[in-house]
C-alpha cells in the first residue's frame, strides 16, 4: 500500500458535492481572479482620485455612479457570461453522463453550478463595501436608496446567471452566446424600466425609484424582484430537462407553478388597488417563458415518468399529458397555459371596464400566434429528439426581426397591401396595424383564424405522438415504481 | 440470475437502426468483451445497460434489475468507463475523486478511506496533486477506471477503454482488469484491439449493422469451427516445389501458399476435421513427404473478418434477431 495522502479539507460534507467542484474550479479561474483584482484595483485608484478632489460637492455621487458601473459590469455581465459554457462544457466533456450515474440529480448539477457562480458573485459584492463606507464621507449619500439599488443588481445578476446557466444546456453555440449577451440584458432593463416606470416618470433622479418610500417604489421594485426570480428560477429548471435523463421529470413543477401563479394573479387581480397594467405585465411574465419551455420541452417519453400520473385514474392519465415532459405534453402544457394568460387578460380589462378594443386584440393574437409558428415550423424543419429550444428560439428571433422589417418597410412605402403576401406569419399583422389598409374588424378575424390552423397543426401532431405512445402508458400501468 | 441480460433490444435513432434485435446473458464474475466496426452498435448497447439511453424496444437487466424500470438500483451495481470523458480544469486528481465520491454519498473518513483504496488500486498516489486536465492517456483512463470503482461496483462498463493508449498504458489498463476480474467482478468490455480482448475475456460478444453475429470463447474462435469460418491447417512438404504446387492445384480445399528451397508450404482449409483427415489421407498415398503438420491458431481479427464475410455472402447471423418491430 502506498503511503496516505493528505485529503482536502476545505469544505464541509454538508457542501453540495456539485457546489464544491465548482467553487474549487471556479475560484481558481483565470476569469474570476481577473475580475476581482481589476475591481479592487479601479475601486482604490477611484477613491484615491476622489480623495484628493474632495473639494467638489459632486463628488460623491460620482463615486457612486463609478462604484455602480464598475460593480454591475462585473456583477451583470462578466459573472452571467461565465454561466454560457457551464453546462455545455460537462456535455462535450462527456462527463454528465458521469455525473447523471451518481447521485446527483440533474436539477442538483445545475443549482450547483448556478450557487457557485451567485457565491462568487457575492464575494465581489462584499468587496465593494468598504469601499461604499469611505465613499459615505463624501456626502450626498442616499443610503436606503444605493444600498437597495445594490440589492437588486445582485438579484439581477442572479437571475441573469440562472438564465444563462440554464440556456448552457443548449446545443446551440448561437443559442447559448447571442441571447445572453444581447437579449437579456435589454430584457431585464425593459422590465426593470416597466416595474418602475410610475415612481421614475415624476422624478428627475433615477435612485429614488429605489427609496422604498411610496407604494409605487415598494410595488415596483417587489414585482421586479419577483418576476426575475421566477424567470431565473424557470431557466435553472430548463437547464435540468436540456441534461437530465429521459426518467426525470423537472416539467411538471415548472408548468403547475406557472398555472397556479396564473391561477393567483387571476384572484388578486380583482383587488381594486391593483392597476389593469400590471395584472397584463405578470400575466405575460409568468406565462412567455413557460410557455416557451414548454412548447420546446421534447424529452423521450419513458414508463417511469408516466407511472405517478397513469396510477391515479383516468383524471392522472389526463393531467400526465399536462405534465410529462415529451413534446406532445409540452404543446398541450403550452396551449393550457396561452388560454389561462388570455383568459385572465381579458376577464381583467373588462372587470375594469377597459374592454380591449379590436386592435388591441388583433395585437393580441398576433403575438400569441408568433410565439405558435416557431413550434409549428420546429416540427417540420427540424425532425428527431434533438433540442428543440435551439431551433425554436432561433425561429422566435427571426420572426421578430421579420416583423421589424415589415413595420419598417410599409413606413416607407405608400401601400401597406404587399404586407398581405405575409399573412401566414402571425407577427405580420403587426405592420398590417401599423399600416392600417384593411379595417381592424377584418384583420382580426384574419389573424384568429390563422392562430386557429397553427393551433390545428400542432394538434394533429400531438394527437398522434399520443397515439404512438400508447405502449409507454401501458407499460408504465404493469411495472412497480422503483424502490418498491 | 445473469449479471447482464440483454432480451430483444432496439434502439432506433430516427430512421437509423443502431440496435437491432440484440439478446445476450453474460454470467456473474466473468469478462466478456465486445467487438464490432464502428457505428456496428456496441457504445449504444453499453449505454443502454448503463441506464444512459433507453430501447426502442425489448429489455435489458443488470443483475436481474430492469434497466428501465429502476435506474437508481441499477447505477449502484455497475461502473461505467466511457470512451472518452473530459477532465476538469483547475481540479486536481485527488479533487477529482473526492468530488464523485461525495457524488456517491461517501462521508467523511469512509469517503477518505474509499478514495486512498481506489487510488493506491490505480496507482493514482503519486499524481494526487497533479491537475486531471494535464494527464497523459493513460494517466487518464487509470483515474477514468478509479472513478468507475469508487462505489465498487458488481459490474464494469468499459466502452473502449484501451483506445489511444501506448503499449505500456495499455499493459497496465490490462494487468488492473485481470485483478478486477480475479476479485470477482463482471467485465463487459468493447474493444478495437481483438488480440487483447482474447488474452483477457472469457467470451467474446460480435457484433454487427446492431445484431450480434457470434457469442463465444475466444478459444474456439481462435481453433476455428464450423460455425465460425472453417478449420486451418498449416502442412510442410518436402519435394520439387512444381509437382507439390501441381498436386495442390487439382485438390479442393488445398492452397499451395509458399515454395520452399525443398518442397513448399500448403494451407488445408476446411468446415471439418474429418475433411482434413482425407486430405492428409490423399497425400499420403499421393507420396507426398509431409515434414510438418499442424491445426492453426487463427488470429481473432481473421476469425471477426471470417464471420462478416460469411454475412455478406448471404449466411445468416448466428443468433438470427426476431422480427423488427411494427413501427
Amino acid at each position: 500500500m502506498s503511503s496516505p495522502i493528505s485529503h482536502p479539507t476545505d469544505f464541509p460534507d454538508r457542501f453540495s458535492p456539485m457546489l464544491v467542484k465548482e467553487l474549487r474550479q471556479g475560484m481558481r479561474a483565470k476569469t474570476f481572479i481577473a475580475v476581482f483584482l481589476s475591481l479592487q484595483i479601479f475601486l482604490a485608484v477611484m477613491l484615491f482620485s476622489a480623495g484628493a478632489a474632495s473639494t467638489s460637492e459632486h463628488v460623491g455621487s460620482v463615486v457612486s455612479s463609478i462604484i455602480f458601473t464598475l460593480f454591475s459590469i462585473a456583477v451583470l455581465v462578466v459573472q452571467p457570461l461565465r454561466g454560457t459554457g457551464a453546462l455545455s462544457s460537462e456535455v462535450k466533456g462527456n462527463t454528465i453522463d458521469m455525473m447523471v450515474l451518481t447521485r446527483l440529480s440533474a436539477w442538483r448539477i445545475v443549482m450547483g453550478k448556478w450557487v457557485a457562480l451567485v457565491s462568487q458573485s457575492a464575494l465581489l459584492f462584499s468587496t465593494i463595501i468598504p469601499y461604499l463606507i469611505l465613499r459615505y464621507f463624501f456626502g450626498g449619500m442616499n443610503l436606503v436608496a444605493e444600498m437597495v439599488f445594490l440589492v437588486v443588481v445582485f438579484l439581477t445578476s442572479m437571475a441573469l446567471t440562472a438564465v444563462t446557466v440554464g440556456l448552457s444546456g443548449c446545443h446551440s453555440v448561437i443559442i447559448r452566446s447571442l441571447i445572453p449577451i444581447f437579449g437579456l440584458p435589454i430584457g431585464m432593463w425593459m422590465l426593470l424600466m416597466v416595474s418602475l416606470s410610475s415612481r421614475l416618470m415624476g422624478s428627475s433622479d433615477f435612485m429614488e425609484a429605489f427609496n422604498l418610500d411610496s407604494t409605487e417604489s415598494r410595488v415596483g421594485v417587489s414585482v421586479y424582484l419577483a418576476s426575475i426570480i421566477y424567470v431565473g428560477g424557470n431557466f435553472l429548471s430548463l437547464g435540468a430537462s436540456l441534461i437530465a435523463p429521459a426518467a426525470e421529470n423537472h416539467s411538471w413543477l415548472r408548468r403547475l407553478i406557472a398555472m397556479v401563479l396564473l391561477a393567483l394573479v387571476f384572484l388578486v387581480g380583482f383587488h381594486p388597488d391593483v392597476e389593469d397594467e400590471v395584472v397584463v405585465l405578470i400575466v405575460a411574465v409568468v406565462s412567455l417563458p413557460a410557455v416557451i419551455i414548454a412548447f420546446t420541452d421534447s424529452s423521450l417519453l419513458v414508463s417511469t415518468v408516466c407511472a405517478p400520473f397513469t396510477r391515479r385514474g383516468l383524471l392522472g392519465r389526463g393531467l400526465g399529458w399536462l405534465m410529462y415532459p415529451s413534446w406532445a405534453s409540452g404543446i398541450l402544457a403550452g396551449l393550457a397555459i396561452s388560454l389561462l394568460a388570455l383568459v385572465s387578460m381579458v376577464v381583467h380589462m373588462q372587470f375594469r371596464g377597459n374592454n380591449f378594443d379590436e386592435e388591441e386584440l388583433v395585437a393580441l393574437f398576433a403575438i400569441f400566434g408568433g410565439f405558435l409558428f416557431p413550434a409549428v415550423w420546429q416540427v417540420f424543419l427540424f425532425k428527431g429528439e434533438g433540442q428543440r429550444i435551439a431551433h425554436y428560439l432561433m425561429l422566435l428571433v427571426g420572426s421578430f426581426i421579420l416583423a421589424a422589417v415589415l413595420t419598417g418597410l410599409s413606413d416607407s412605402m405608400d401601400s401597406g397591401a404587399f404586407l398581405w403576401v405575409f399573412a401566414w406569419h402571425p407577427l405580420a399583422f403587426l405592420a398590417m396595424l401599423e399600416e392600417k389598409s384593411m379595417p381592424d374588424s377584418f384583420m382580426l378575424a384574419a389573424v384568429f383564424v390563422l392562430d386557429l390552423v397553427l393551433i390545428l397543426i400542432l394538434l394533429i401532431k400531438v394527437f398522434k405522438e399520443m397515439a404512438a405512445a400508447k405502449p409507454v402508458i401501458e407499460e408504465s400501468l404493469s411495472n412497480p415504481p422503483e424502490g418498491a | 440470475m445473469s449479471a447482464l441480460k440483454v432480451d430483444n433490444l432496439y434502439r432506433y435513432f430516427g430512421s437509423l437502426q443502431a440496435v437491432n434485435g440484440v439478446t445476450f446473458e453474460i454470467p456473474h464474475g466473468s469478462v466478456c468483451g465486445f467487438v464490432g466496426a464502428n457505428g456496428a452498435g456496441k457504445t449504444t448497447t453499453m449505454r443502454i445497460l448503463a441506464t444512459l439511453d433507453y430501447p426502442t424496444l425489448g429489455a435489458a437487466e443488470v443483475c436481474g434489475i430492469n434497466v428501465v424500470h429502476r435506474p437508481a438500483e441499477v447505477r449502484r451495481l455497475i461502473g461505467w468507463m466511457p470512451d472518452h470523458f473530459g477532465n476538469y480544469e483547475h481540479m486536481t486528481v485527488l479533487e477529482y475523486l473526492d468530488f464523485y465520491a461525495r457524488a456517491l454519498g461517501y462521508k467523511g473518513a469512509e469517503r477518505r478511506k474509499r478514495i486512498q483504496e481506489v487510488m493506491d488500486f490505480t496507482d493514482l498516489v503519486p499524481l494526487a496533486d497533479r491537475f486531471s486536465n494535464k494527464l497523459s492517456k493513460g494517466m487518464t483512463q487509470r483515474l477514468g477506471l478509479g472513478r468507475a470503482l469508487l462505489h465498487d461496483p458488481q459490474v464494469l462498463i468499459m466502452d473502449e477503454p484501451a483506445a489511444g493508449l501506448d503499449p505500456k498504458a495499455r499493459v497496465e489498463l490490462k494487468h488492473l482488469i485481470r485483478v478486477l476480474a480475479q476479485e470477482g467482478k463482471t467485465i463487459f468490455i468493447s474493444s478495437h484491439i481483438l488480440s487483447e480482448l482474447g488474452e483477457m475475456c472469457d467470451s467474446l460478444l460480435f457484433i454487427n449493422n446492431g445484431r450480434i453475429v457470434h457469442h463465444g470463447d475466444a478459444e474456439t474462435l481462435k481453433r476455428g469451427s464450423d460455425s465460425v469460418g472453417g478449420v486451418l491447417y498449416d502442412v510442410q512438404v518436402d519435394g520439387d516445389p512444381q509437382a507439390v504446387s501441381d498436386w495442390c492445384i487439382l485438390q479442393p480445399d488445398v492452397k499451395f501458399l509458399e515454395a520452399r528451397k525443398h518442397g513448399g508450404r500448403i494451407r488445408i482449409d476446411v468446415d471439418d476435421p474429418a475433411k482434413a483427415a482425407d486430405v492428409l489421407a490423399r497425400m499420403i498415398k499421393e507420396r507426398l513427404r509431409i515434414t510438418e503438420f499442424h491445426r492453426e491458431q487463427r488470429n481473432l481479427e481473421d476469425a471477426f473478418i471470417d464471420i462478416l464475410g460469411r454475412l455478406d455472402q448471404g449466411q445468416e447471423a448466428l443468433t438470427p434477431p426476431p422480427l423488427p418491430p411494427a413501427n
